[in-house]
């Protein structure tokens, strides 16, 4: 039998997209499990080829957020998720997971903090893709949308370095117009291995057209919405990869 | 045996001598110790301690009384025995609930077995939803504490309600919520707010939405439905309705007690906050009450819930669970009692952890602490729970066990503190109320035409219908992934809808959710509003793609002082008007809470809230290609409307705005209302509806712009053209909200068979979309009488609460 790619969900106290996430991840090729924090060790990683942080408020994000979710990763397995990464791993981490990548300096320096509304906002937005070759996004236009659900998604950076991010493409993605305060819009990042993303929007939101807001939205004619895409893309890198492994 | 006898002192609980009490005696007790219970009831117990028991109670079995007869938990108005006068001539009632929802469901069930799965016994409603699931609904209020401490208040109102869905059936999983509140108006002019201490209702709305948001979204459940009613009779007593919807395998719904299981509790410690709470929410608010009863608000921890509801969907799933219930009102107490009533038990008190230490026997037994849930199981899982409560993280502790006893005992440090027999325990006396009312006649007020395009601007700008954008966006109302008609939608996702859909994982069905009140109709004709509200419920949710034969109803509500004949008049009416329609429709109501005593005593007097009876109800959607949304999709299509547009304006939005009251409140003709939503869903199943919206609060004027915020095309609309009952002039038809209207978009191919389907229900072709413009324009004997641009009219709605929120 083929062997399909395999994706791990870390849950923490407080993670609550797990479920969702889980289920795009399959739609899109993956045999994917959901890992509570309580069961991960350094071997827990070892049959993944993507790792997924998913959205929620980690420990309730009564702190910074992702903060003390950052703390509990280092405890259990040091620099693990580095390691993996360097090993050819990849990470993705939407909202919550961007959030604790972020602290977990494996997405370049910055820190989402509040919003400058104050608010939580729950809203579609539209973002445009400023990468040409990144594995989790190269299925998807140059613009579309996904919908935000955050408090704490206003991207800021050392004076100089949004801009930076923004030149040397690790800024993958921005939001079309200003909807949290995000410092250059920036709505995404990734590294400089091209191997991690972080995102506050959530693309297992929108798996198909009837996830859209307007019943009249179509993508490619398919049915599937960007969000899907987006899954897909680091599905056909990862199931190309392994496709060529030797053996 | 081996039990002490309460009479011997001990450090826990102390014994309270009532034995040779007189009745005022009884009474002065019961407010010392802040019981809530009447001079009758303190002699039932009296009696019960004298004859059966030969004792004096102790503490913890009168404050359990107390909790367990309390109008919160036993809803002993709506089992009173009422003299009432009233839209039928005088008559005795024996019970509302019996009469007016327990006997209404019950007929309906006869008539459709196998759709209603489970109703009033359990901690929600359920129905079915295909061969495999059921859904489940449950609202509850949180007024009182939400008066006191609005974000703490609406924060555990939420997460109360939550904890109903996961002690349901053997745990139900929480796939959508719903809040509704009734608020002072933003803009209230503080010298007019008679009392100290009361919050302003800016305040109130701030801190509840927070509230309400910061549950929620950590729990990961999203908040699709509400509303939010503005008037000046609530600014001492501010509503707070939550609600939560859940998903069960049908096979997982029955669960039984038996003899020989573990009792263990999961998830939070017991602490002294909300002490009391059910007793406290069964009296009036006053200034003191804001400052003596603060303990009464419990503190809400949504990750600690989030945890134990991780616990209870694996524990399920694994099928390690016999029974569950949550630690609601009246926490262990109540728990315990409905666990262990019938069957008999132990619990052991200083087994609970503990928040803090040196608490009392009664307040360990009593506290209303959050997050915690209460199960039993058969001892063989315990290891396999155990594991399950270390991986989610949360504490699992094992308290107590079931016995063939019948008689529940409560142990603390050895002491045996509270015995009580449990076929007395639940048994409080039944109560004697008389209740009158009588609709004033209705005054023919005469509506000028001449400011219609301001007079549109205005409604639209009215608290009663401005958007409520700023709130929906703070509650994440997609998490799980599944919310397929969003509260705001439409081309530029900002136009409202009427019932929210979910689609349920690993099924072709789907969960519409939808909810009414009219308060304002109730004022004048709470029979009126009865009707009306049960009907704009099962409309919201037949709009959106929910099949009219397979929806189930809720109803909650809310009164000032039950003890005043004419607000408990008000109240029967209600129930006669809503039991009415329910019956007819063959809505059955599968769950429902009431809350009373909602009046204030300020310096100029009692303000009681009024009657406010808010319907929600869940409907099934067969597939995914119903879901019908609201807002106008293309140009060059036609418009309709669907039912009768009648002159009275009583309960409206414009008679408010105009400041004119008493006029005649609609009536609900049901066959015709149904017969019409049986069409419209047949319409719908064969795809010829592109969009539709009910008629509602603010009339056809509001409902046919707010399909037209979707800014896709202009409309044009002619008034000639309406079905109308009697002789209405502009007014009337723009902003008359006569029950049991639906307003369609469809494809001008579609309409000869759209035809043919209503040939039997008032049906007009009333309009049609343009692409030439951007306005909404009403024609009237070949004139525009009414042309604006839609643009500026979404500006005005959009931006209602925008300065207050």
């Amino acid at each position: 039998m083929e062997k399909r790619p395999h994706a791990l969900l870390l849950k923490f106290p407080g993670t609550n997209c797990d479920a969702e996430t889980s289920r795009a991840l399959e739609e899109a090729g993956f045999s994917s499990e959901i890992l509570p924090i309580a069961c991960v060790d350094e071997g827990s990683l070892e049959s993944a080829q993507l790792i997924v942080l998913s959205g929620g408020f980690s420990y309730g994000d009564y702190v910074m957020a992702g903060r003390l979710a950052q703390l509990e990763l280092e405890r259990r397995i040091g620099d693990a998720l580095t390691r993996f990464r360097d090993g050819g791993g990849y990470l993705l981490g939407i909202c919550n997971g961007f959030q604790i990548l972020t602290k977990l300096g494996l997405l370049p320096e910055g820190s989402l903090i509040n919003n400058t509304s104050g608010r939580f906002i729950c809203r579609w937005v539209k973002l445009e893709r400023r990468v040409d070759d990144n594995p989790f996004l190269r299925g998807l236009p140059e613009n579309f949308e996904l919908p935000i659900a955050h408090a704490e998604g206003r991207f800021v950076a050392p004076e100089g370095a949004a801009e930076k991010y923004m030149d040397e493409g690790l800024a993958a993605l921005v939001y079309e117009e200003d909807v949290n305060g995000s410092t250059s819009r920036i709505a995404g990042l990734t590294d400089n291995s091209g191997r991690v993303l972080g995102l506050m929007p959530h693309p297992e939101r929108f798996l198909w057209d009837s996830h859209h807001y307007d019943r009249d939205w179509v993508g490619d004619g398919d049915g599937r919405g960007s969000g899907y895409q987006m899954f897909k893309s680091i599905y056909n890198t990862i199931a190309g990869e392994i496709a060529h492994e030797p053996g | 045996m081996d039990k002490k006898l309460p009479d011997q002192p001990s450090s826990n609980y102390r014994e309270i001598p009532i034995r040779d009490l007189d009745p005022e005696g009884l009474g002065s007790l019961s407010d010392s110790m802040k019981l809530s219970l009447s001079v009758e009831d303190m002699i039932e117990i009296q009696v019960y301690y004298e004859a059966e028991m030969r004792r004096e109670p102790t503490d913890v079995e009168l404050e359990c009384i107390a909790q367990t007869w309390s109008e919160h938990c036993k809803h002993r108005i709506f089992g009173a025995r009422i003299e009432h006068s009233g839209s039928e001539g005088e008559e005795v009632i024996d019970g509302l609930f019996k009469t007016y929802i327990k006997a209404v469901t019950e007929r309906i069930m006869k008539n459709k077995p196998d759709f209603v799965l489970g109703c009033f016994v359990d901690n929600a409603g359920f129905i079915r939803l295909d061969d495999e699931q059921a859904i489940c609904l449950k609202l509850e209020t949180h007024n009182h504490p939400s008066a006191i401490e609005p974000y703490a208040g609406a924060n555990t109102g939420l997460g109360g309600v939550i904890r109903d869905i996961l002690g349901a059936g053997k745990g139900a999983k929480p796939i959508a919520s719903c809040d509704v509140f009734c608020f002072g108006p933003p803009d209230t002019d503080p010298q007019t707010i008679k009392a100290d201490d009361v919050i302003h209702p800016l305040g109130i709305m701030r801190g509840v939405v927070r509230g309400v948001r910061d549950y929620g979204n950590r729990m990961g459940i999203p908040t699709i439905s509400g509303a939010i009613q503005f008037d000046p009779s609530y600014i001492y007593n501010p509503l707070v309705f939550c609600g939560t919807a859940g998903l069960i395998p049908i096979t997982d719904i029955d669960k039984e007690m038996s003899s020989g299981l573990k009792v263990i509790a999961v998830g939070g410690r017991t602490g002294r906050d909300g002490l009391k709470g059910a007793t406290f929410s069964s009296m009036a608010l006053d200034t003191e009450s804001h400052e003596e009863d603060q303990q009464a608000v419990q503190i809400g921890n949504p990750i600690e819930e989030k945890k134990a509801a991780d616990f209870i969907i694996e524990a399920r799933k694994k099928d390690l669970i016999v029974f569950v219930t949550d630690c609601g009102a009246g926490g262990f107490s109540s728990a315990a009692g409905e666990m262990l009533s019938e069957v008999g038990g132990n619990l052991y008190l200083e087994r609970a952890p503990l928040k803090e230490p040196g608490m009392m026997s009664w307040e360990i037994f009593l506290s209303e602490s959050q997050e915690r849930m209460v199960l039993a199981v058969k001892e063989e899982s315990m290891s396999q729970l155990i594991e399950i409560a270390q991986i989610y993280e949360t504490e699992l502790t094992e308290i107590g066990d079931s016995d063939e006893s019948g008689i529940l005992k409560v142990w603390h440090n050895g002491d045996l503190v509270c015995e009580l027999d449990n076929s007395r325990l639940h048994d409080a006396p039944v109560r004697h109320l008389s209740s009158g009312y009588q609709v004033p006649s209705g005054i023919d007020h005469d509506w000028s035409e001449d400011t219609l395009s301001d007079d549109l601007l205005s409604v639209l700008g009215d608290f009663a219908v401005g958007s409520r954008e700023p709130i929906i966006r703070e509650y994440d109302h997609e998490v799980q992934g599944n919310t397929l008609l969003k509260p705001l939608a439409g081309a530029e996702g900002d136009a409202p809808q009427d019932a929210s859909v979910v689609r349920i994982d690993d099924s072709e069905k789907l969960m519409a959710m939808g909810l009414a009140l009219l308060p304002e109709w109730g004022k004048t004709d709470p029979l009126a509003m009865g009707k009306g509200t049960v009907d704009e419920c099962v409309r919201s949710l037949v709009v959106s793609g929910a099949n009219p034969d397979k929806i189930a109803l809720l109803d909650n509500f809310c009164v000032g002082n039950p003890d005043n004949p004419e607000e408990l008049g008000m109240l029967v009416e209600t129930c006669k008007g809503m039991a009415a329609a329910a019956e007819a429709y063959g809505a059955p109501f599968v769950s429902g809470k009431d809350s009373f005593y909602n009046y204030f005593e300020t310096d100029d007097g009692a303000v009681s809230i009024p009657t406010t009876c808010l319907i929600s109800g869940m409907g099934v959607i067969e597939n995914e290609s119903n879901v019908t949304g609201s807002s106008v999709r293309r140009d060059n299509s036609l418009i309709a409307v669907i039912g009768t547009t009648d002159s009275a304006m009583g309960g409206s939005v414009y008679a408010r705005i105009k400041d004119r009251t008493r006029a005649k409140v609609p009536d609900t003709n049901f066959d015709a209302a149904l017969s019409s939503y049986r069409s419209y869903h047949l319409a719908v199943s064969e795809s010829l509806i592109l969009a539709a919206h009910d008629v509602s609060e603010g009339g056809l004027g509001v409902s046919a712009a707010e399909m037209a915020f979707s800014m896709v095309a202009g409309m044009e609309i002619d008034l000639d053209s309406l079905p109308v009952n009697g002789d209405l002039n502009n007014v009337e038809k723009l902003f008359a909200e006569s029950s049991s209207r639906i307003l369609i978009e469809c494809e001008s191919e579609s309409i000869d068979r759209i035809q043919e389907i209503f040939s039997e229900s008032a049906f007009a072709v009333i309009g049609k979309t343009e692409s030439s413009h951007k306005s909404l324009r009403f024609k009237s004997d070949g004139m525009n009488i009414l042309d604006n641009e839609i643009e500026s009219l979404k500006e005005t709605w959009k931006n209602v609460l925008t300065p207050y929120y």
